[in-house]
This record gives structure tokens, C-alpha cells and sequence, in this order.
């Protein structure tokens, strides 16, 4: 009996022990994260709740999305438009998860999680009315991009100003209407149209990765540029082939700025070689690969690039942005925009300005550089590359008369299949003070990047400096 | 001489006043009642009438008990009180007006089963000989759903007579608890153990095919943790629990349903409209809520599924708040500490034991469902003692809490007899 008695405390003390435990830990959450669980989008109550939804506006202050009297939210009253506008805006029942309705919840609603607020919350009882979000999305921009992106295919397109880092566009198709949601779980969402692909796409960079391998060529390999590179379509490494077209290109003896501007895979293939693993990877991690994105305003999906393989053909194919490199479009725009911004990577920034419903001012604007990822000169060198590019090279379907216009086409393979259409792709800038805009296009099965891409983005930038 | 034993009874029992106690309990529940009979326009009458009835219950309930047996009066109100919870909640949120009707009608007969645990246990003095019996009693109980399926509920684990769907491994949770307190007790080796734990573990089977994990789990750590009281093989003990743990990987990678638990677990908000809906409606429901609650009857807690028995939890955190909920994990933790002490003060190492394994059965389960309620722990369906609706969980509980009751009369008996023999001695000696 003594014995069961010393036991019973052990026991009794564990039991106890984990209850106390339990009590604490529930207390702890609810009251660090309730707040969030409450203003979640698949809340109920809030609808027919005293709480008003703050607004959702545009940099220009049109209304994307607002609470009528009847408390239902109404988006624009264009359908058109309001498909434009849907992934970044998001909608009430959540679908788009990354959607500003869906992310900026909890401001939204202004549910705060300070006790004395709660307290005074509790004595009030009058309608209370969210903060109002206005972003750096130009609506009517992001209206025109949509309306002239290719019919029946599938993408993305992001516009961001390089300096500041304001996403002014975002527009993924398929897009979908918030007013006439499907169930996510049916069939009939076509092509996962409620994923943001601006942000949340993963596709094989292609060609525009060479922008990365140009600018770790230019950081790590002296004398790189004087070097001539020969190409004779075809580059036969241990291993496998590399070729240029679909081996009908032959480049010659070329250097590193036609490398670039003409998309030389057998120059590109080389250089990565030359680089290696170790020094190719690093200059890609520096660039935000393989790094986990997590801003102040968005959640981007990370981008990958293989440092770990020691195979050779990964490392050749990597070099031109094939093998299993991933990037999502918003990522490849920053690459981009840090070319056009003297190798200083700006954050992503979606938010320009909070406001509560009394008018105060809770969180502005304020650019922040992500990181330098490049020297000042490598930048202005593969500035001059894509100028180049789109001067005499593979995307001069991106001029823009009367504008100093740098960019870099891809078409990035998506199979062994050489029937299936290529990823076309397309990432440039205008190198303008007072329109400091970068761009990246991607279209699904789009073909050649120089093609369907770059003409898209030399329409959307012109609409955008008119 | 008789007169002066039964107050020494008392003595030995009343270490604290259970007056205040009582008093409060009974406030507690006519305030909300009222408030929710006064809530409805016009006026709910079954409301009203539950304000009168379920206070006076909680009276009658613990005044008779304690005239009978000098019973610890603690255990009972604190018992009543959960049930009242429990029927307050329902009466509030329910869709109809016929689930706390029921849940009413089955606190009654939860009642009847308290005071019939009681005596049992008092009566049940030959219990080796009635072991056996009893072990084949649970094995056909359990196996009935097996055979008489209730095809209108979702599961394998209810059965259905006479229109009233029961569920049998509630039932048979105090009978297994006895049946290992027998087997368990004055200190038997460990190959005498072996018939005692092998009806555990068939008993743990039949529930892994009628996929009831909940009672499964419980059933487990129960026997594990009176294994060990009974037994203090710490060696053995950790086998039994590592054991335990390799058949849950085995599980894991058998069954689809366990595999979908653990991953609705991990991250319900991956699929917040199908899989996860449960529980982040519980984490919304709980999150709404908030510190003080919506309030008695301005909540929606309809929201969550099954807002009346796995999730009722949530429901109570919503419409009562954070402080209250937690001053419900405070209740039950009374109630089990109260209950470890009649564990400790038992006279005979069976009835210390299955004063164990019922608090730690009880135990267990709230910290199951709560966990399960607030993503602390997987989901696992099992109700939250005597608060949850559902008869059979009900009645099966206060039966538990009759037999515990019993022990604690038995030991203030005990106690009484001792006093006594204390103040002989001193007679006889000064």
C-alpha cells in the first residue's frame, strides 16, 4: 500500500502536471493568435457581426474593394476589371489565399489583440469599422495589362518600380470573378485559377537566368568579358550536349555581352563550367535563391536552385536556367529590377498606406532594400547587355520608340518533349528616372520568349508612361 | 455510542465546508438558466422550469448522498456542477429544445447510476471471484456493434435497442477499471498480470477495428498508468508505452483515417473549407470568443461541427471566454486531485487502484479533447466528461463517479472506526 501511495503521487503530480500545462499553453495561443483565428475569412460571424471590413484602394484611391450598408462587400462593379484585380485584391471566402482580403485580414477588421483594447471593446457597443488598406497596385494599369495578355493562354505579369520596390502590377491568368466563386474542391477550376501565379507560380526560369550566371561571371571569372567564347550550335561536355535553337544557331566566336544579348546557350553552358557549383551557387543564393521569402507585406513561394548536385549536366543546364531551377515571377522581376537598380535588390512592397476608419495613418510606405546582391559596375555591365538585347538581339519586339529599353527573353523548356511549346519569358526595364518600371512576363506554352513575351511587355510598359 | 460515531464520520469526512461551495454552484446555474429562459420572447418555459430543477437536483443530490454514505460531498457538487455545463451550454446552443430536454433526462439517469455505483462498489467485496465474468461480459458488449451495427451513425462503434442508440465502450469503461484494479492488486507478478493485461489489449483491438481511437487511446494509457501504480516496474511500464508507440507508427502507415487525423492536425489550415473545417471552425469559434466571451446566448457557436459533443469545448470558450474555460480545466483538475486523495486513503490496494484508474481515466479524456479542441493534440473523438450531450458518456461517468463516491464513504468509515479505536485506547489506557 505504501508503495501504490508513492506511486499514486508520482502519477498524480504527472497527471496534474499536464493539465496545468495544458490550461497554460491553451491560454497562450488563444491569446496571442485568437485575434487572427477570429478575423479569418472563413469566420461566419463576422459578416453579420458589428464589425465593418475596411476598404481595399488603389495607389490612385479607387475603390478595389468595399462594405455596402447591408454589410455584404462589393467588389468593382467592371467584371472585367474586377477579375484584372481579384488575386491581389483575394475575395471573401478566402480562394485566393495570398489576396489582400484573405492577408490583411486582422487590419482589415482592426481586431487588436492589446487587452485594454479588448476591455474597452467590450463596453462599446456601437459598429466598429476596419482600417482601410490602399496599395501600390495601380488599378487601371493592372485593368490594360490584363486586357491585352494573350486570349487562352496561362501566366503571369508583374510590373514593380525598381527604385522602391511598389508591385504596380500583378496579373495571373486565369483569373476569377470573387462574385461567382467555385467550390475549390471541384473540378471545375480550370488550371488552379485561384493561385496567384505572380507569387506563388514556380517555372524554369529559362534564358532570363542568365542574367544570374552573367552577373556571377562578372563577380568571380577576371578577364571574362575580353574572353572570347566560341559556339559552333553544339557543345558537347562529358555527359551530355548543350545546343543552341534546336541546334540550327551557330553564335561563332563571340563575347560576353552577345553572349547575352543573342541568348548564347553554348556560351552560357561554359561559363557555368568555368563557375562551378560552388561559385554559381553562391551568386544565385545572394540573389535569393533557396532563401525563404517572407516580407513584410507578401509571401513569396521560394525559388530553387540545385547547389547540392555534384552532376555536371545539372550544373550546364543550370547555367541557362534549366535543370531544376525554379523562380516565381514576382522573384525574377526583382532579379531585374536589382540590374536596373545598381545591384541593390528593393523588398517587394504591396502596401502603401493603412488608415483607420478615423483617419490615422498606421503603417506608410517605406523602401527597404532586400539586399545588394551585385557590384554597382557588374549591374550597369548587364545593363548595357540587355540595352544591347533589346537593340540587336533576341528582344527587340520590346522596344519602346523614344525609350532606353534593356531586357532578356527566355524560353524555358518544361519537358523532354521537344511538341510541347516552351515557357516564353520576358524580364527588362526602362531606364528612366521619372518611369523607373521593371516587368516580367512569363507565358505558359507561349513559345519563343522574343515573340508573344517581349511584344506584351513593350505594349504594357509604353501603356504605362503614356 | 452509534450517535457519537456518525458525528466522528463527519469529522473524519468534513474537513472542509461544502456549504459555500454548494451555494455558488447553485447560483451559478439558476443565474444562466434564467437568463436564458428570459433571453426568448416569449418566455422559454423549459428554460424556466430547468433554472428550479437543476439547482434543487444539485441539493438533493448531494444532501441525500452524503445522508447515506458519508460520501466526500466535494466530488458530488463538483460532478453536478459539470453536468449543469454542460445542459446550460446545450439549452443555449442546441437547434432544438429535445437535446438538453434529453440531456436532462439523461443527467437522471446518470444520477441513478451514481448512487447505484455507490453501492456496488460497497457490495462488490468478493471481486476475484467476479473478474472473470465480468471480462466476458466486456468482450461480447464490445463486440455487439460488430454485429448489431447502428447504420444511422458514422461510426462502428454504437449499437442500437429499443430506439436508443448506446454506445457500449463507455459502458465498458469502469468494468475495465475494475477488472484491472482486481487483477493489479496485492502486488501480483508479472506473469499474474498477464490474463488482466491481455484483456486490455484485446479490448484495444476490437476499438482499432471499430475505429474508435478516442476510447482506444484512453484504454491504453489508462492500463499503462495503473500498471505502473500497482506495480512500480518503471522497466516494464516504458516498454508498455514504447510499445504503444511503435503500434501507433504501425497504425500510421496502415490506415488512411489515422494518417488524415495527423496531417489535419499538423496544418488544418491547408484545407480550412473540407479536412481542416473542424477544427479551424473550432480555432475560429474559440478565437471569437476571446477573453470574457460573446456572452450567454450571443455567441454562434452553430458554426462548428458537431458543436454539441466532440467540439463543446470550443462552443463553451466561445460564448463564455478564455477565463471561464479555463476555470473549467480548473474544475476538473479539483475534481481529479480530490479524487487521488479518496485513491490515496483507500484501504485496500483494489480500491485504491480503481479510485485511480477512474480520475485517470477522466483525466485523460478532458485532456484528449481539449487538446483536440485547441490543436494542441490530434483530434480523437471522445466527449468531454459529463459535459458533452450523449447518454451514453453520461450515464457511464457518473457511474464512475458513484463507484469513487463508494471508495471515499468506505474510507471515511474507516477513518471513523480508526478515531475510534484511538479514543478506546485512550480510555482504557488513562
Amino acid at each position: 500500500m505504501k508503495e501504490i501511495r508513492r506511486n499514486l503521487r508520482i502519477v498524480g503530480t504527472l497527471i496534474v502536471c499536464l493539465f496545468l500545462g495544458l490550461a497554460a499553453w491553451y491560454a497562450a495561443t488563444v491569446y496571442d493568435q485568437g485575434s487572427i483565428w477570429a478575423s479569418n475569412v472563413y469566420n461566419q460571424r463576422l459578416s453579420r457581426s458589428n464589425l465593418r471590413r475596411g476598404d481595399i484602394l488603389d495607389r490612385r484611391g479607387n475603390i478595389l474593394a468595399t462594405t455596402d450598408e447591408d454589410g455584404s462587400r462589393v467588389y468593382l462593379s467592371d467584371a472585367d476589371d474586377r477579375r484584372a484585380l481579384a488575386h491581389t485584391v483575394g475575395d471573401t471566402a478566402g480562394m485566393s489565399g495570398t489576396g489582400v482580403e484573405n492577408y490583411y485580414s486582422a487590419t482589415l477588421l482592426d481586431v487588436s489583440t492589446s487587452l485594454t483594447d479588448r476591455l474597452s471593446e467590450l463596453f462599446s457597443h456601437s459598429q466598429r469599422m476596419g482600417s482601410s488598406v490602399q496599395l501600390t497596385i495601380d488599378g487601371p494599369w493592372t485593368a490594360y495589362v490584363s486586357s491585352i495578355f494573350p486570349q487562352g493562354y496561362n501566366g503571369a505579369v508583374c510590373i514593380m518600380n525598381y527604385k522602391t520596390g511598389e508591385i504596380l502590377v500583378m496579373v495571373s491568368k486565369p483569373d476569377y470573378d470573387p462574385y461567382a466563386l467555385a467550390n475549390r474542391a471541384e473540378e471545375d477550376v480550370v488550371d488552379s485559377a485561384y493561385i496567384n501565379r505572380c507569387l506563388q507560380g514556380q517555372y524554369a526560369p529559362g534564358s532570363v537566368f542568365k542574367i544570374v550566371t552573367c552577373a556571377s561571371a562578372l563577380t568571380y571569372l577576371d578577364g571574362i568579358e575580353q574572353q572570347t567564347i566560341t559556339c559552333s550550335s553544339s557543345w558537347k561536355y562529358e555527359g551530355g550536349s548543350i545546343v543552341c535553337g534546336s541546334g540550327n544557331i551557330t553564335h561563332g566566336n563571340i563575347n560576353l555581352k552577345t553572349a547575352l544579348s543573342k541568348s548564347c546557350n553554348v556560351a552560357f553552358g561554359k561559363i557555368a563550367y568555368q563557375l562551378g557549383f560552388d561559385r554559381l551557387g553562391a551568386t544565385a543564393e545572394n540573389f535569393g535563391f533557396n532563401y525563404n521569402f517572407q516580407f513584410d507585406d507578401l509571401t513569396l513561394y521560394n525559388s530553387s536552385f540545385p547547389t547540392k548536385s555534384g552532376n555536371m549536366s545539372d550544373l550546364v543546364w543550370a547555367g541557362i536556367g534549366q535543370s531544376t531551377v525554379t523562380v516565381s515571377p514576382m522573384h525574377m522581376c526583382m532579379i531585374a529590377s536589382s540590374v536596373a537598380n545598381g545591384g541593390i535588390m528593393m523588398e517587394p512592397k504591396l502596401v502603401k498606406e493603412i488608415r483607420t476608419s478615423l483617419g490615422v495613418v498606421t503603417k506608410s510606405l517605406s523602401p527597404a532594400p532586400f539586399r545588394r546582391v551585385m557590384d554597382a559596375s557588374v549591374a550597369d555591365k548587364i545593363a548595357s547587355y540587355m540595352y544591347e538585347a533589346v537593340k540587336s538581339g533576341t528582344a527587340t519586339k520590346a522596344a519602346i520608340p523614344g525609350y532606353t529599353v534593356c531586357g532578356k527573353t527566355g524560353s524555358a523548356e518544361t519537358s523532354d518533349n521537344k511538341s510541347k511549346a516552351t515557357n516564353a519569358w520576358y524580364v527588362g526595364f526602362l531606364y528612366d528616372d521619372n518611369h523607373p518600371y521593371c516587368i516580367s512576363v512569363v507565358i505558359e506554352e507561349g513559345g519563343a520568349g522574343g515573340n508573344i513575351a517581349a511584344s506584351l511587355a513593350s505594349k504594357a510598359l509604353a501603356y504605362c508612361v503614356r | 455510542m452509534a450517535k457519537t460515531n456518525i458525528s466522528k464520520m463527519r469529522r473524519a469526512l468534513m474537513r472542509s465546508n461544502t456549504r459555500l461551495l454548494l451555494s455558488a454552484v447553485m447560483i451559478f446555474q439558476a443565474a444562466a438558466l434564467l437568463l436564458l429562459a428570459l433571453e426568448d420572447n416569449p418566455l422559454d418555459v423549459q428554460a424556466l422550469v430547468l433554472a428550479v430543477a437543476v439547482p434543487v437536483a444539485t441539493m438533493l443530490v448531494s444532501v441525500v448522498m452524503a445522508k447515506i454514505w458519508p460520501v466526500d460531498r466535494a466530488i458530488v457538487i463538483m460532478a453536478m456542477l459539470l453536468c449543469s455545463v454542460g445542459i446550460i451550454t446545450l439549452q443555449d446552443i442546441a437547434r432544438s429544445a429535445v437535446t438538453p430536454r434529453n440531456q436532462a433526462i439523461y443527467a437522471c439517469a446518470g444520477i441513478v447510476a451514481m448512487f447505484a455505483g455507490a453501492a456496488f462498489i460497497r457490495w462488490f467485496t468478493a471481486w476475484k471471484k467476479w473478474t472473470p465474468w465480468l471480462m466476458a461480459l466486456c468482450v461480447l458488449a464490445l463486440l455487439t456493434p460488430l454485429v448489431f451495427r447502428d447504420n444511422s451513425k458514422n461510426a462502428y462503434n454504437w449499437i442500437r435497442i429499443a430506439g436508443i442508440s448506446i454506445q457500449p465502450s463507455e459502458f465498458i469503461k469502469p468494468a475495465l477499471i475494475l477488472i484491472l484494479a482486481s487483477g493489479l492488486s496485492n502486488h501480483p507478478r508479472f506473469l499474474k498480470t498477464l490474463p488482466t493485461l491481455g484483456f486490455a489489449a484485446l479490448c484495444c483491438g476490437i476499438l482499432l477495428m471499430e475505429k474508435d481511437l478516442g476510447a482506444l487511446l484512453l484504454y491504453f494509457l489508462t492500463t499503462v498508468l495503473m500498471f505502473f501504480v500497482a506495480t512500480s516496474n518503471w522497466f516494464l511500464t516504458l516498454c508498455g508505452l514504447g510499445m504503444g508507440a511503435g503500434c501507433a507508427v504501425i497504425a500510421y502507415q496502415m490506415f488512411g483515417y489515422v494518417r488524415e487525423r495527423i496531417a489535419i492536425w499538423q496544418n488544418p489550415w491547408s484545407d480550412p473549407l473540407d479536412v481542416g473545417y473542424q477544427v479551424v471552425q473550432s480555432l475560429i469559434a474559440i478565437g471569437s470568443g476571446g477573453l470574457f466571451g460573446t456572452g450567454l446566448g450571443l455567441g454562434m457557436p452553430r458554426n462548428i461541427p458537431l458543436y454539441h459533443s466532440d467540439f463543446i469545448f470550443a462552443a463553451i470558450a466561445e460564448e463564455f471566454g478564455l477565463i471561464f474555460s479555463v476555470g473549467l480545466l480548473a474544475v476538473y483538475v479539483l475534481l481529479i486531485m480530490r479524487g487521488l486523495i479518496v485513491s490515496a486513503n483507500a484501504r485496500t490496494s483494489f480500491h485504491s487502484l480503481a479510485s485511480f484508474g477512474l480520475v485517470a481515466m477522466i483525466g485523460l479524456q478532458t485532456m484528449l479533447i481539449v487538446g483536440g479542441n485547441t490543436k494542441l493534440l490530434p483530434l480523437t473523438g471522445v466527449t468531454l466528461p459529463l459535459i458533452s450531450s450523449g447518454g451514453s458518456s453520461l450515464v457511464s461517468t457518473f457511474l464512475s463517479m458513484g463507484i469513487l463516491l463508494g471508495i471515499s464513504s468506505m474510507n471515511a468509515q474507516d477513518e471513523a472506526k480508526d478515531i475510534d479505536r484511538i479514543e478506546l485506547a485512550e480510555e482504557v489506557f488513562s
